[in-house]
């Protein structure tokens, strides 16, 4: 099927062959990861937007892999630093869809700051954060989201981590996104529909996936979240943040998915009021500069 | 005709206006002027003095010695007394009480005067201006006309409050009070006119960066870079240029990356600190071959430092800024109409090679003021360099070729894929340990160097090419040893200087020549280590023969360089 690109130009609908994986993929056998890619896929195939108009930026973790999993645009950058170089890109070319992918290790650790205030910004990017509750690609360190006493290589018995985990989506909710939700890998259709519903958000949206790490967590495993994840009430109202701040604190036996909390208001690019159309095919006016120039004449 | 006033008070004073209002006075008039500000890291009181330098030819350079000093505090007459030169004056107010005991202290009511006869302290600088003029037997014609355009968009009332004042302390002074001091200028003719617009290092920089059609600029305050992302962020909306402070200068230089990788020219200013912290992306442009502008103004470090100061204290740290190897290049303008050419060429050179330039300035080129040409915009040179115009499929960002320079697409262009990637890669952009792919990608990227070299130009030599004595210079301490070298030239000494502009990687054709004739080779750097000189031994096996270096967070003055070159045996 033939569809208008936001350029005015055609495309074609994207199979999913046109995403097979550049390269072989190298997660553990049983990883979250392998839903989270299949539900990117579907979601990617779901939105009609064609292929050149997406664009991955991940940081460094399992997670930050992805891009070299899928065949779209990617740019595998630095630990934490995903969010920053996805927002430039942005500014640089909205038509683009940036989605990037994290850890939580990668955006609750070193990128913390720069997701709170990416959320502030209301940047019009998708943040998907697998939260394994554990350090993967070092092979096994608690990780900012791992249980208060959780036993690591780095959290030794018998205190084990010695402080409460963060709280993802209370700091996304607090830092401002206007889009907050949770998914679990295996639930690829509710994760599906959530990372279109994400992409599509006009601001900043943040979706944690629910994510096993089996070598190194196997305490978060398969059947710990299938046993505890629920879909957030027919009744929940995801337009009130305190609503979603509280819900986010629920987390043990019963862990919820679905979208939190949702909002439209202006987003980064608006806000710069930036030229129409792509900012990188723009050219600063030359008369001005000079104008600029002649109004510091002496 | 050489003169120079030194005005000194508290923070706060309006130390800077009363600088500003002097050299806009002169420069309107056709002369040429240099100012400097010196200042504490602090916004009110304390000790801070404007200089302003003014001659009927350029002058590069601050001076120790002075011809007039403007004192609005008891502090400022104290420490400056001792730089007056013969037949100099000491201006203050009457009311610091000191006693008029020499014949180079004048004691004035400016104070009184901007109240009574201009109703308004603030016109004190006026005043003082009234005063100056006075003193050296100028016209007050240049006080008027002055006044008119510098406060014109105030009103009426406030120029001729301003230019009351101003005429009142002239005629004060005129006659025995001006008698004290032996200067006079009643005489001095107007030199050229064109070079009338007054700028800073760092807006000569700003205005380079926006004829290279800068679109994106993402930058953390940090002194003495701000004045800089300020002026653009300031005129960002009238260009339409995206800019944004970020929460700290990882996110700057992180997010600049993700807008040049996507296609859109871009930088990011800092200093030495803010640098520190860019570190570790300036290796992410270096592995995923992304254009960069870096603009570091240096101070003194290490740590915060003198955050106020100025030193050449980086270059080393960012010349090997980052883990591993990989090709950069670096620039340092000498003043602010090189700066305005070189940004320019930052840019292109950036687009040309995918790698990061970094410009060196430091405080004092970021603040210094002098009056240029009028700068003339013209097109824009918009060569991004080498364009994958039919990317091959699928799409190679690194593919290897033998300039080292592969054809850029961007994500988001029709029909390609773009991949890249901060670990080692293959060509496609994806990650690779494959040995033989390691030894290539770092070929491949390294190869760059000589023609990057081919690209860069030949420092520039002043003064006799076949000297007994060559300075050594690079930046901003160019304009106190070009003076110093005139001077002695003009005594008869055999001296002449070598400077770059581009200092990585080295041109060393030049240099050789030079060094050959040179008896002495002196290298003058404003920093303890003498880092350009173990650059140039470092790339050139050359070393010089001694070494001159300031590193107190004071800009040099060429009669500083003099004496520091007699102690070493110039003579
Ligand atoms: C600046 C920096 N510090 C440390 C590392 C090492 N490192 C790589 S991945 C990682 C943590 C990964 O954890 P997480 O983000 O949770 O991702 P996961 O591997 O679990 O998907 C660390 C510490 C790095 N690459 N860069
Ligand atoms: S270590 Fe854990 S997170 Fe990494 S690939 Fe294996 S299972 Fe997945």
């Amino acid at each position: 099927m033939d569809y208008q690109t936001a350029r005015g130009g055609w495309c074609t609908m994207i199979e999913r062959e046109d995403l097979e994986p550049p390269q072989e993929i190298q997660w553990c056998p049983g990883c979250g990861n392998f839903g989270i890619l299949r539900a990117l896929k579907q979601a990617v195939m779901e939105l009609s937007n064609s292929k050149h108009e997406f664009f991955l930026v991940s940081g460094i973790g399992q997670s930050g892999k992805t891009p070299h999993f899928i065949n779209l645009n990617g740019f595998h950058t630095l630990h934490g630093r995903a969010i920053p170089v996805a927002t430039g890109a942005h500014v640089a070319n909205t038509d683009l869809k940036v989605i990037v992918h994290g850890g939580d290790g990668d955006l609750l650790g070193e990128g913390l700051g720069h997701l709170m205030h990416a959320a502030r910004r209301n940047v019009n990017i998708t943040c998907l954060l697998h939260n394994n509750g554990v350090y993967g690609l070092t092979k096994g360190q608690y990780s900012p989201t791992s249980p208060h006493g959780f036993v690591s290589k780095t959290s030794p018995p018998p205190t084990g981590v010695p402080m409460d985990p963060v709280n993802p989506l209370g700091v996304a909710l607090i830092g401002g996104a206007t889009f907050v939700a949770r998914g679990f890998a295996g639930d690829i259709k509710q994760l599906t529909e959530l990372i279109v519903d994400a992409v599509k958000h006009p601001g900043f949206a943040l979706v944690e996936l629910m994510q096993p790490c089996v070598v190194f967590n196997p305490k978060w495993g398969w059947d710990f979240f299938r046993e505890r994840v629920y879909k957030l009430e027919d009744d929940y109202d995801n337009k009130s943040k305190t609503a979603a701040l509280e819900k986010s604190f629920e987390f043990g036996d019963r862990i919820p998915t679905g979208v939190f909390y949702k909002q439209e208001k202006t987003h980064f690019v608006q806000e710069l009021q930036l030229p129409e159309g792509r900012l990188r095919d723009h050219t600063n006016d030359r008369e001005e500069i000079q104008n600029i120039i002649d109004e510091m004449l002496v | 005709m050489d003169l120079s006033f030194n005005i000194g008070g508290a923070a706060g004073q309006g130390i800077n206006t009363i600088g500003d209002l002097v050299a806009q006075v002169f420069v309107k008039n056709g002369l040429y002027t240099f100012t400097i500000k010196d200042y504490m890291s602090r916004v009110r009181g304390g000790y801070n003095f404007t200089q302003i330098r003014v001659s009927d030819e350029h002058v590069h350079a601050p001076v120790h010695g002075v011809d007039v000093i403007i004192a609005l505090t008891k502090d400022a007459i104290i420490n400056q007394r001792d730089r007056l030169v013969e037949g100099g004056v000491i201006i203050f107010d009457e009311s610091l009480g000191f006693e008029e005991c020499e014949r180079c202290h004048l004691p004035l009511p400016l104070e009184e005067t901007a109240e009574e006869v201009g109703g308004n302290v603030r016109m004190m600088n006026a005043a003082a201006l009234g005063a100056l003029l006075s003193v050296l037997k100028m016209p007050i014609s240049l006080a008027e006309n002055a006044l008119a355009d510098i406060f014109g968009d105030k009103g009426e009332s406030v120029v001729e409050g301003n230019v009351k004042v101003a005429r009142t302390m002239y005629e004060e002074v005129k006659g025995e009070l001006a008698q004290r001091c032996d200067h006079d200028f009643s005489s001095v003719e107007k030199g050229p006119s064109e070079d009338r617009l007054l700028v800073t290092g760092n807006q000569a920089i700003a205005l380079g960066a926006m004829a290279a059609n800068l679109k994106w600029i993402s930058a953390y305050p940090m002194s003495p870079s701000t004045s800089l992302f300020q002026f653009i962020i300031q005129n960002s909306r009238r260009l339409q240029i995206g800019g944004l402070q970020t929460e700290d200068e990882i996110a700057g230089l992180n997010m600049a990356l993700g807008a040049s990788h996507t296609g859109a020219r871009s930088m990011v200013t800092t200093s030495g600190g803010g640098f520190s912290l860019m570190v570790e992306a300036v290796g992410l442009a270096g592995m995923a071959e992304i254009p960069i502008v870096i603009y570091n103004a240096q101070r003194p470090g290490p740590s915060t430092g003198l955050p106020t100061r100025t030193e050449q204290g980086d270059l080393l740290f960012m010349l090997h800024s980052s883990q591993g190897e990989f090709p950069r290049i670096m620039i340092a303008p000498k003043d602010p109409l090189e700066a305005y050419y070189l940004t320019k060429d930052a840019f292109r050179l950036a687009d040309k090679f995918q790698v990061p330039v970094m410009v060196l300035g430091d405080q004092h080129l970021a603040e210094f003021t002098m009056n240029i040409p009028r700068i003339e915009i013209g097109e824009v040179d918009m060569d991004r360099g080498k364009l994958a115009e039919k990317p091959d499929k699928p799409y190679k960002r690194f593919k290897v070729t033998d300039d080292g320079v592969s054809p850029r697409a961007f994500p988001g262009d029709e029909e390609v894929v773009v991949a890249a990637s901060g670990n080692t890669h293959n060509e496609f952009g994806h990650i690779s340990e494959d040995p033989d792919n390691r030894n290539a990608m770092v070929e491949k990227r390294l190869a760059k160097l000589p023609w990057i070299l081919d690209e860069l130009e030949e420092p520039k030599v002043y003064g006799d090419k076949k000297a007994d004595y060559t300075l050594l210079t690079w930046g901003s301490t160019w304009g106190a040893a070009y003076e110093a070298m005139q001077r002695l030239s003009q005594d008869g000494i055999s001296i002449n200087q070598l400077h770059f502009a581009y200092l990585y990687p080295l041109k060393t054709e030049t240099l050789k020549e030079i060094w050959e004739k040179a008896k002495k080779l002196i290298s003058v750097e404003q920093n303890a280590t003498s880092q350009f000189a173990k650059l140039v031994r470092m790339e050139s096996g050359l070393s010089v023969d001694e070494e001159i270096n300031k590193y107190d967070g004071r800009p040099m003055t060429p009669e500083w360089i003099i004496k520091q070159l007699e102690e070493v045996g110039v003579q």
